[in-house]
């Protein structure tokens, strides 16, 4: 009766046995990790979304289901994009809260100082995804101090039925849990790893330390901006983090994007492999790339190809920039994700050129009319690597130099899923592209609609307009 | 005594019958006939004569003075004296009390299927079988009383020679499907039995909800060795294609939409070399006319202590799509031996190497941009297929459909042709079913049972996408190969006690059985093909993945079973059966369900009072009979019950990540029935029949309990006992010798059967169950009050013929009008009104059959027979999703009554303006009612006429007996469907989306002729 009745799984592990070893847990964290970037959120599409929702891509194939609706501004609540997105965002959220649990559970399989470590890790993924969420779901902080709806912030593991209400925290309360959570993180992480793949797909103090500059710099916190990026910043040129890893710009910005894709420029990645990709039509370069990817999206030559800030003979435009596909009609297509028909290319989550840029921004607006010298050095230490640095003279006031820092952001991060961030949190329109009109901010297609499977469970879920 | 010698023929025509029983009655002398009907016994005046054999009415003749007796059968056309073939033994059909139709292998034989259960559609009272399409071996929908599950499995559990088999697509998922059905050979069967009721069905407990069916192979016959050759061959075309726009029709239309969207002409001719212009249809690149054979060779015979029957088969069949091919050899040995006078042992074992191919048809995948069943109603017809070069019309960047001088293309469609020539989709079996047994004969009546027994299938999955084009031309050629070992081992052990006292006869049945079952499947994905040389999995590649479909798991049943049957002087008629089963997939504590069943009978026929009176002269059979029981149903994946985690990569590095929310409370899905039944006999069972009733309470469906997204659940839900369900229907199955003169006869068969469905509590306060079609299209729903799967979708009335807008109507009831691009407004006043969506959908109706059924013609003059077997169905409506397509203002081409399009105003007419780019309309981005039809039709399914040879000159060649046939499959239907088939089933065996037509191939149509001889 035993041989027939007590049959286990083969492939699967009982939940009673996750933690029963050292190796199990720490192939629960990288589970984490893993979570974090699925297709539908790190792992691609949700910088694919963030980029398309701006003006620097044209659909090329309008597939569907490849971004399509997102890219005019079509999506409602039973939309796929939205929906998929969410779901993958709460479970790893879910994951990462019921991995904290059951570390407390068992207690002793892993010693004190590294369960510590691991929770850092989960609080700083969970960090992240609750910035994703709450940038795509939620209204901009910037727009009412976040006083607008947020999103549901699930903080404590969900296994059985029930427990489906909960309301929407404000904005402003998601962001200070996403705060909280990345000082755990910065407390907690280690310094370093042993290898460059692990300072690069692992989180570390650093990493901790760049996202709440990012984070910063979305809520309009600029003092912050500067006092966190003060830790992992040196106070001149050559710019580079003098504890923990040793983040640094790289010479050229292609040997960022290329194999082994471990540089000290990437404070944290998302790693692929061949065996570990970000599934059909997730890849960033399945997106980007014609012939070797699907090429669903081509540069607009009418957003920033367009700006006189981004010269012909740019490193950037040089290296990621192509119009020369065959049977491709001269479109323009970004060539930063370069690998396939398999896309095993890193996708790039922190870079030290980010911090660079997010620091630069603080210091120019905390600057006021005046250009700030030091702004300005880190404008040039990135856009220099690249293309001819600006001077002082260049700029009549400091306005002029935030402007030339978010266009600068715009040709530096191309592709990395910053744009429709950028506009939001400068409380900006959607701008118009081919024949879709510009979104403004006043519009509900402003920011995406709760999932209409949350509103129809979580009774206390309230849907955006 | 005296020597007797005597012929026995059929009083049918004449011919002689070998192997005639003849026996002397009260005596133990026996004797049967020989190859031409002669037989020779010791017998004294005073003595009788008893002539039996199977299939026809046994005669007695007493002795008397004569040497020579000789002796004409009738044929046996009453199914009520037959022994039918139940749960764990045999029942005389007069005392049996459960709902159970059995069909005759003959029925099934010859027909040019793959399988025999796609043989038996429209043959069985209460028993609804569909064929999802004209793809080879596909496995049809067959639902027993109804759909018995919403997430589970509503198919009958199909047992062979007394072992429960796996049943199901066994293909690891590609495209070719797989049905490990068609392992088995249609001519070695014998009869099937189908278990309706609980009271048939208790003795199968957790594994009988839907029904079941048990297969009976040949067996042995004592008499001289018969060898028996079938043949046919046949050819096979789709039925009732489409008709598409032509080139200039094409280009006419669609630049129209073009100027009605504001756009300068977009389609343009190209020219072939010598000047006419290209115009194809695309249906000739991927339709073809399949050319099937099969042959079928045994050997049948035995004596007293053994008995055996040999037979091999081989069948090779083209279906009607390009590189569509099933064939499959098959060798049966099943024989018997009694040992002694206590014991008999034997065995039955097949061994089937089948093959199936098939390329992308879209079976698997309705909005599939390569499936065959769609891109000729898609891809333009002013576009060749090949360029002047000889090389395929492609657009190598965007792997699609070159667009020859068109401006505009339909997006991602494959040009077909390079993946029917060089890709290859294939799935092998090796299948054996073998069994074991030994009968004991403990004491009189007393019969012991032992029977092990083995499913074994070896499942080859390889496909290779090639480099050029198509499905593997964005990956530079994927090659994907798995193999599957599904085994299933099943040991019972039982005994049978067959008693009398008096007028009382009991049989007791008690047992166990035991079965374990295993799934491991494991392959591989290699793509970017390092050389175009390569063409299989086995070259050179520079990835390699892991296979997705990578699988393993198992299961284990444990069961207690018994039943009594008791009847008094064959008149008061009682059973009563109880199962208990064990079921690894539930949680401890849960494991185990307890399964009665009891029937009670009476054959008012036998009473005296009726024998009596002038009634029986004209009903001479009658029995009325009721059953109650409670069966369930083992549908729940194997590890339900657990919360569990899974395994994968971050990078290189290995992740446990957690993957399924368990409930340790699951229990068995239960379903209740109720039977009543009458059975009866006219004219001296010149006219036979049954008349049920059923109701099949079901109750703890299972059901995926939606949590709230943000919970983070793995899938967002947790499997629950929540549903419940109710089917009713009534049967009725008439057999009558209509007409027999001179030679002439006329039998019919005809049953009709009634089913309705009832979904009563679901989920989440019973919330609403949306089902897809491809995951992208919705267009039925479960919900409480309504059948299950019925069609939903956003009324539409007709096309404004003002302005040729489509007319909405939204969820408040008000009529809204679409212009294309994007502009809703009110019928009543013109103003802007909110864009109809999802949320718009009403139930329109069911879409399941409310009443179908078959009428089985059989007449036969001297030689000839000419059968025709007519299947009807009716009651449901379709969602033709094809037609959205056929319609569909993108660059796609459309059906010919697109030319019937509003053009100006005042014009009537159900298709809209025509505006370039208009998806909306009609219909492909939310299912709309002007594509729901009804579903009513009457099918020719089976016309044969066949010629039996004359005995002198059979005699010459040493044959026995020679049929020669022809007949047709499917030579025709009427009903007011419009699209390919009212039979097609994009969901296949979906219980949730049933009655879809979405992009699917059509039905196929096949003549044959075949040759029948024995030896």
């Amino acid at each position: 009766e035993k041989e027939l009745l007590e049959v286990a799984p083969i492939t699967s592990l009982s939940d009673l046995d996750a933690f029963a070893t050292p190796d199990r847990v720490l192939a629960q964290v990288n589970g984490l990790y893993s979570s974090t970037k699925n297709g539908q959120l790190y792992g691609g599409r949700y910088y694919v979304y963030n980029d398309v929702r701006g003006e620097e891509f044209l659909n090329v194939t309008s597939n569907g289901v490849t971004a399509l609706q997102t890219w005019n501004h079509t999506n409602n609540s039973s939309s796929n994009e939205p929906t998929n997105m969410w779901n993958a965002a709460y479970l790893a959220i879910n994951r990462a809260n019921l991995f904290a649990e059951g570390l407390d559970k068992n207690a002793g399989v892993v010693d004190a100082t590294l369960a510590t470590q691991y929770k850092a890790e989960a609080r700083f993924l969970r960090a992240l995804i609750y910035y994703a969420l709450v940038n795509t779901y939620a209204q901009p902080y910037t727009k009412d101090n976040g006083a607008s709806l947020g999103v549901p912030l699930r903080l404590i593991g969900e296994v059985g039925s029930g427990n489906n209400n909960l309301k929407r925290s404000t904005v402003a309360e998601v962001y200070t849990q996403i705060l909280a959570d990345l000082n755990y993180a910065e407390q907690n992480l280690p310094s370093t790893y042993s290898t460059a793949l692990l300072n690069t797909t692992r989180a570390h103090k650093n990493s901790a330390i760049a996202m709440k500059v990012r984070v910063n710099l979305t809520i309009g916190k600029w003092a912050d901006v500067v006092t966190e990026s003060n830790k992992i910043v040196s106070t001149s040129a050559p710019f580079k983090a003098s504890t923990g890893v040793a983040n640094a710009l790289q010479a050229s910005v292609a040997s960022v994007f290329a194999a082994p894709y471990t540089t000290v420029e990437s404070i944290f990645s998302f790693p692929m492999g061949d065996n570990d990709l970000p599934g059909t039509q997730n890849g960033l370069a399945s997106y980007y790339l014609p012939l070797i990817g699907i090429g669903d999206f081509s540069l607009n030559p009418a957003g920033i190809l367009a700006s006189s800030a981004f010269s012909t003979t740019d490193a950037r435009r040089v290296n990621f920039v192509r119009n020369d596909f065959a049977s491709d009609l001269g479109r323009f297509r970004l060539t930063k994700y370069p690998t396939g028909p398999v896309h095993k290319d890193f996708v790039p989550v922190l870079r030290y050129a980010e911090v660079l840029l997010n620091l630069a921004e603080a210091k120019a607006r905390l600057g006021g009319a005046s250009v700030d010298a030091s702004a300005l050095a880190l404008l040039n230490a990135v856009r220099g690597r690249s293309t001819a640095a600006y001077t002082a003279a260049d700029f009549a006031n400091g306005t002029a130099l935030v402007n030339a820092i978010l266009t600068e952001r715009r040709i530096e991060f191309l592709g990395e899923g910053f744009r429709s961030i950028d506009l939001q949190r400068n409380n900006l329109p959607l701008p118009a592209k081919a024949n879709i009109a510009a979104i403004p901010v006043t519009s509900p297609a402003y920011i995406w609609p709760i999932p209409q499977s949350e509103i129809n469970v979580n009774k206390d879920c309230v849907p955006n307009p | 005594q005296n020597k007797i010698t005597g012929k026995v023929t059929t009083s049918e025509n004449g011919s002689e019958l070998p192997g005639v029983s003849v026996s002397v009655k009260g005596s133990t002398r026996g004797t049967t006939t020989n190859a031409n009907g002669v037989f020779t016994i010791n017998a004294s005046p005073s003595e009788t004569l008893v002539f039996t054999f199977v299939g026809f009415k046994s005669t007695s003749v007493k002795v008397g003075k004569l040497g020579t007796i000789n002796v004409q059968l009738d044929l046996d056309i009453s199914e009520l004296n037959e022994v039918v073939v139940v749960g764990y033994g045999t029942q005389s059909k007069k005392v049996i009390t459960g709902a159970v139709t059995s069909v005759s292998g003959k029925q099934i034989a010859s027909q040019p299927v793959q399988s025999f259960d796609q043989g038996l559609q429209g043959r069985v009272s209460g028993v609804n079988i569909t064929t999802p399409n004209g793809v080879l071996n596909n496995a049809p929908v067959i639902r027993v009383r109804g759909t018995s599950s919403i997430n589970q499995s509503s198919s009958p559990l199909i047992v062979i020679d007394g072992m429960p088999i796996n049943s199901g697509d066994v293909s690891a998922g590609g495209y070719t499907v797989n049905n490990p059905l068609g392992d088995i050979n249609p001519s070695d069967i014998e009869s099937v039995e189908i278990l309706k009721d609980a009271s048939a069905t208790a003795i199968y407990g957790s594994r009988a909800a839907a029904g079941v069916m048990l297969v009976t192979t040949k067996k042995g016959k004592e008499g001289k060795a018969k060898l028996t050759y079938d043949t046919w061959v046949g050819s096979t075309q789709a039925f009732r294609k489409f008709k598409m726009l032509d080139a200039q029709q094409f280009m006419d239309i669609k630049n129209e939409a073009a100027k009605n969207a504001g756009l300068a002409n977009q389609f343009f001719p190209s020219y072939n070399a010598d000047g006419s212009l290209v115009n194809t249809n695309w249906y000739d690149y991927v339709y073809q006319t399949g050319v099937s054979q099969s042959h079928n060779l045994s050997l049948n015979g035995g004596n007293k202590d053994t008995k055996y029957s040999f037979s091999v088969g081989y069948t090779d069949q083209d279906g009607m799509i390009k590189k569509n091919t099933f064939s499959r050899m098959t060798g049966r040995m099943n024989v018997s031996h009694k040992l002694n006078d206590f014991i008999t042992i034997g065995s039955n074992i097949t061994y089937a190497n089948s093959f199936n191919q098939s390329p992308n048809t879209g079976t698997t995948g309705a909005f599939s941009t390569g499936g065959l069943g769609r891109l000729p109603l898609v891809l333009a017809p002013n576009i060749a297929p090949y360029n002047a070069d000889g090389s395929y019309n492609i657009n190598k960047a965007g792997n699609n459909m070159g667009l020859g001088n068109n401006l505009q293309g339909p997006g991602g469609y494959y040009n077909p042709l390079p993946d029917l020539d060089l890709s290859k989709f294939t799935s092998e079996n090796a299948h054996l079913i073998a069994n074991v047994f030994a009968d004991v004969k403990l004491y009189k009546g007393l019969v012991f049972r032992t029977s092990y027994g083995m499913d074994n299938t070896q499942v080859e999955d390889i496909s290779f996408s090639n480099p050029v084009h198509g499905e593997g031309g964005g990956s530079n050629g994927i090659a994907t190969n798995y193999y599957t070992s599904i085994k299933q081992w099943n040991w019972q052990n039982y005994l049978t006690y067959d008693f009398g006292v008096g007028k009382n006869n009991a049989t007791i049945v008690v047992g166990t059985e035991a079965q374990k079952f295993t799934v491991n499947r494991w392959g591989a994905t290699r793509n970017n093909v390092s050389d175009p040389f390569f063409t299989s999995f086995q070259g050179s590649f520079v990835n390699n993945v892991a296979g997705g479909s990578n699988y393993q798991t198992q299961n284990g049943l444990l069961s207690y079973f018994g039943r009594l049957n008791y009847d008094y002087d064959k008149k008061y008629i009682a059973s009563f059966t109880l199962r208990r089963d064990g079921y690894s997939a539930y949680a401890t504590g849960n494991k185990w369900g307890n399964f009665p069943g009891a029937s009670l009978g009476w054959r008012l026929s036998e009473e005296e009072f009726w024998k009596g009176s002038s009634l029986a002269n004209t009903v001479n059979e009658l029995k009325l009979r009721s059953s109650w029981g409670r069966v369930g149903n083992t549908g729940v994946s194997d590890f339900a019950s657990l919360s569990l985690f899974s395994s994968g990569l971050y990078g290189s590095s290995p992740t446990w990540v957690f993957a399924q929310a368990g409930n340790p409370n699951l229990r068995w899905e239960q379903s209740t029935k109720l039977d009543l039944g009458l059975s009866y006999g006219l004219f001296n069972d010149r006219i036979t029949g049954e008349i049920n009733y059923y109701k099949n309470d079901i109750s703890d469906l299972v059901l995926a309990e939606p949590q709230a997204p943000s919970r983070g659940v793995p899938n967002n839900s947790i499997n629950t006992n929540v549903g419940s369900m109710v089917n009713k229907g009534w049967e009725f199955t008439l057999n009558a010798l209509v007409l027999e003169k001179k030679g002439f006869s006329w039998n019919a068969n005809f049953n009709i059967s009634t089913n309705s469905n009832e979904v009563l509590a679901l989920a989440n306060n019973n919330a609403d169950i949306i089902a897809q079609t491809g995951g992208l299209e919705s267009s039925n729903i479960v919900r409480v009050g309504y059948p299950v799967g019925s069609i939903f979708v956003v009324e539409t009335r007709g096309v404004n013929p003002k302005n040729g807008q489509r007319i909405f109507v939204n969820a408040a009831g008000k009529e809204v009008q679409y212009s294309h691009p994007g502009k809703w407004t009110y019928v009543a006043d013109g103003t802007t009104a909110p864009s109809i969506t999802g949320s718009d959908r009403k139930v329109w109706g069911t879409a399941f059959p409310t009443f179908f059924g078959g009428l089985d013609n059989t007449f036969k003059y001297k030689s000839f027979d000419l059968g025709v077997f007519l299947q009807f169905s009716g009651g449901n409506y379709i969602y033709n999703g094809t037609k959205a397509g056929l319609r569909d203002q993108r660059a796609w081409n459309n059906h010919t009554d697109i030319l019937n399009r509003w053009q100006k105003e005042g014009d009537i007419t159900n298709i809209p303006r025509l505006v370039f780019g208009d998806n909306i309309s009609n219909g492909s981005s939310t299912p709309i009612s002007e594509n729901v039809e009804k579903g009513d039709f009457i099918r020719m399914r089976n016309i044969s006429l066949g010629y039996t040879f004359k005995k002198g000159l059979l005699e010459k060649a040493k044959i026995s007996s020679a049929r020669l046939y022809a007949q047709v499959q499917n030579a025709f239907i009427i009903t007011g469907y419009t699209g390919a088939d009212p039979e097609i089933s994009t969901n296949r065996n979906s219980n949730i989306a049933p009655g879809v037509d979405r992009n699917s191939t059509p039905q196929a149509r096949t003549y044959t002729v075949g040759l029948s001889v024995s030896f």
